[in-house]
């Protein structure tokens, strides 16, 4: 369920509990004035009670509300920040991947375009050997192009790793919401998600395939500008 | 030369050893995280290429501990991270890091991180 519909669900039980309580408060004015009394299971005091019992009700209703709009209110500030950059970071392993694929396939067509016209040096009755020389360099080139392009693995792993960790925040505020209603619920009791999180010392949630120019100017920067320890 | 390569990526130790390969440095050794890393260092090891983010022990950490030796202290550290914000930056410098590469990188830059680096490692 989205965090726009979990919204709307709550407003909607808002709602209803309020139609509740005003009911309830009709209910109490038509009733004649009496001090509540202690409920037991075992007393039986009769309809003359009822609003006694009801507004208690009402009072529990109206501090599930109270919790709800606190519940809401703590979902909405953390949840809808962290899930939409969490969404950019899958975006961008799919964009990711996507580009060193590219990459790869665009190497492997020059690298066979490579070892064409090295066939064709081979069948020239006099081949060229610088010509055949230059070509080789440039098909080691290639091959080494597409292994580097491979480093988005790394990358994509650590956004993933974010995103896994982010999930299973989530998992454990609805675990949380879940005994906010029921402190005996046994929701989580066997699965505890904090133990499926990837460890935060291994991937960085900033971590991206993206600008690395860009990126590597500003540390080449910074390494300028303050002096590294002397090696 | 000698190249301690640490990473906790299998793929990125290939692609540095295999960069490392192509311009002409091929004796190195390999670690998964610097608790392995601290363990695999010797005196024979000239130059460090480290992680940041690695489980059991990170890089800046492995560089810290690294200086705190005194066949590491002076030993080139070469850091290839994804992390780029100047804080990050800034910190692995404070751990003792000589400079800095930020992933994915180019053959082309590993070689000018380790020239640059070169006279100090054969000091």
């Amino acid at each position: 369920m989205s965090i726009h519909r979990t919204q709307e669900v709550l407003y909607e039980t808002e709602a209803a509990l309020r139609l509740v309580d005003h009911g309830l408060h009709g209910l109490r004015d038509d009733a004649p004035d009496i001090e509540p009394a202690p409920f037991t299971p075992t007393h039986r005091g009769g309809l003359s009670e009822l609003p006694a019992i009801l507004e208690r009700a009402n009072a529990q209703i109206l501090g599930v509300l109270s919790r709800l709009r606190e519940t809401r209110a703590a979902i909405e500030s953390t949840a809808l920040e962290k899930l939409a950059s969490t969404h950019e970071k899958i975006r961008e392993v799919t964009s990711a991947t996507e580009d060193a694929a590219i990459n790869i396939m665009d190497a492997c067509d020059r690298a066979s375009q490579m070892v064409d016209e090295l066939d064709c040096i081979d069948a020239e009755p006099t081949p060229d050997r610088e010509r055949a020389l230059v070509v080789r360099g440039g098909l080691r080139d290639e091959l080494f192009l597409m292994m580097g392009a491979l480093q988005f693995q790394d990358i994509t792993s650590q956004q993933l790793a974010h995103a896994s960790a982010v999930l299973v925040e989530m998992e454990t505020r609805l675990i949380d919401v879940a005994r906010l209603f029921d402190a005996n619920a046994d929701v989580g009791e066997q699965h505890h998600p904090e133990h499926d999180a990837p460890d935060a010392q291994t991937y960085d949630p900033n971590a991206t395939t993206r600008d690395p120019e860009a990126r590597q100017a500003l540390a080449d920067e910074i390494f300028t500008a303050v002096r590294a320890p002397a090696a | 030369m000698k190249f301690l390569v640490v990473d906790d990526s299998a793929t990125m130790r290939r692609i540095v050893v295999n960069s490392l390969q192509r311009i002409g440095f091929t004796n190195t050794v390999e670690a998964g995280d610097g608790q392995e890393a601290l363990a695999r260092f010797d005196a024979s090891v000239t130059f460090v290429i480290t992680d940041w983010n690695m489980p059991n022990m990170s890089g800046t950490d492995f560089t810290r501990a690294l200086r705190a030796r005194p066949d590491g202290a002076t030993v080139p550290v070469l850091m290839v991270t994804a992390r780029s914000v100047k804080e990050d930056i800034l910190t692995a410098m404070e751990a003792g890091v000589n400079n800095y590469i930020v992933k994915p990188f180019t053959p082309q830059v590993l070689k000018e991180k380790i020239d640059a680096l070169l006279p100090a490692a054969a000091a």
